[in-house]
């Protein structure tokens, strides 16, 4: 591991650790004074109705900051993430990490002294107001932190000329196309499906009817199909729309590259962050393509080296007025 | 897949969208089972009339390099290996050949028989 990612992992793992720390102390403090029966659930007036032991609390609760840690940390070194993008992670960290290590520690603390058996008296909302609070000061300490050592550069060299072309005859015209299997796909439509008739059924159809139209524009991107050409980089389903175009004006350079779809994009789909966007159907070689608005969007895609390079290709001749 | 097509060039539009066809599964950039854009999205891609698109699709699958179902468009037989591809390519050359030297078709099917018989 280099220098830089070290800092990286420690500046991204620090506030989960802290919390980890500090709620472990507070436990360990007041364990003798906790009752078997932990109120853990509350209603929206703060009265408790839900109750658990004191062990499953704490394996239901501390996993949960280490996992979130770790998301930090593997999102901090994987996600490509650079300026401004990077330092909002690491001050988002802190501010995640006060808030549920805030909340976690607060639900013993009203069980304190409890009643054996009995209910605690709720939790008081406050609470909530308190660790919205911690949250905000702790992601304000998170962008100040990552001030200290300098945010990753941004690594894209924009210069089209850096780039793989494809050789074209003066008014040949050349096409790209390629499906992307996402085996993913039907699973995904047939339990938003499942869920929308289900829920659907017990619930109302406010909820069924939203949920079978996502099922529905889903299905139709179950065989997603690429399109490089004139008109610029396009993704279509099985309909002509909806589809994903961005034009070849929007465009500044293309890339192949291999993306992360948990890292970089934070999952899979059609995925929109702060910064980038794409398709998303799995880890793996991409076509991502710097847009003149300083974004990036990306489909994953096999061959997308030819793809890039025809992008590129196309980019120079409408540079040239052709 | 690649297509490139001239509008300039001698040979025509339909052949050439053939050609790319061809010459992508000859390369191994494309396998058995993958599919063809629809004619019509192609047909748009290339600025293209949609008839062409499907005439090089029809040739294609006299060649047995890509099969065309009702309503599932085109995709690429399983037969179709880079050997095929490549083997189609020479008989192409063979016959453009035989066509130059000025041979009837006779003449050129005698040879191949002659070689198939050897």
């Amino acid at each position: 591991m280099t220098s830089k990612n070290l800092g990286r992992v420690t500046l991204a793992a620090l506030p989960f650790v802290l919390a980890l720390l500090i709620d472990l102390t507070l436990y360990a403090a007041i364990a003798d004074r906790l009752p078997d029966r932990l109120a853990v659930h509350f209603d929206a007036g703060g009265s408790a109705n839900g109750y658990t032991s004191f062990t499953a609390y704490l394996l239901y609760t501390l996993p949960s900051l280490l996992v979130l840690g770790a998301l930090w940390v593997f999102i901090a070194v994987k996600g490509r993430l650079h300026g401004r993008t990077y330092r909002w992670l690491i001050g988002g960290g802190f501010a995640v990490a006060a808030f549920l290590g805030y909340l976690l520690i607060a639900v013993l603390f009203v069980n304190v002294d409890a009643p054996e058996g009995g209910s605690a008296d709720g939790l008081p909302l406050w609470h909530i107001a308190v660790a919205l609070g911690a949250a905000a000061l702790a992601g304000a300490l998170g962008l100040l932190l990552s001030r200290l050592a300098p945010a990753p550069e941004d690594p894209r060299g924009l210069d089209p000329a850096t780039r793989e072309r494809i050789m074209l005859a003066d008014g040949e015209v050349a096409a790209w196309g390629r499906g992307i299997g996402a085996w993913w796909a039907p699973v995904a439509v047939l339990v938003l499906l499942a869920a929308g008739v289900t829920v659907g059924w017990e619930q109302s159809w406010f909820i069924r009817v939203p949920l079978i139209l996502l099922a529905l524009v889903t299905g139709t991107f179950c065989r997603p199909h690429v399109t490089v050409d004139r008109r610029g980089l396009t993704v279509t389903g099985l309909l002509p729309r909806p589809r994903v175009r961005v034009p070849l004006e929007r465009m500044e350079v293309a890339d192949s590259r291999p993306v992360n779809a948990l890292a970089e994009y934070g999952g899979w789909g059609y995925r929109i962050r702060p910064e980038r966007s794409g398709v998303i159907t799995r880890s793996g070689e991409a076509i991502v393509v710097s847009l003149t608005s300083g974004r990036e969007f990306a489909v994953t895609v096999g061959d997308s080296a030819t793809g890039a390079a025809l992008l590129n290709t196309l980019l120079d001749r409408q540079r040239a007025g052709r | 897949m690649l297509f490139r097509v001239d509008p300039t060039s001698t040979v025509p539009l339909g052949d050439q969208i053939a050609a790319s066809v061809r010459r992508a599964v000859a390369e191994g950039a494309v396998a058995p089972g993958e599919r063809l854009p629809a004619a019509r999205a192609l047909a748009e891609s290339l600025g293209v009339n949609v008839h062409t698109v499907l005439r090089g699709y029809q040739r294609l699958r006299e060649e047995g390099l890509i099969e065309l179902r009702r309503g599932r468009g085109a995709a690429i037989t399983a037969g179709a290996s880079p050997q095929r591809a490549r083997l189609l390519e020479r008989v192409r050359e063979a016959v453009a050949d035989a066509r130059d030297l000025g041979m009837t078709e006779d003449e050129l099917l005698t040879l191949v028989r002659n070689e198939l018989d050897a």
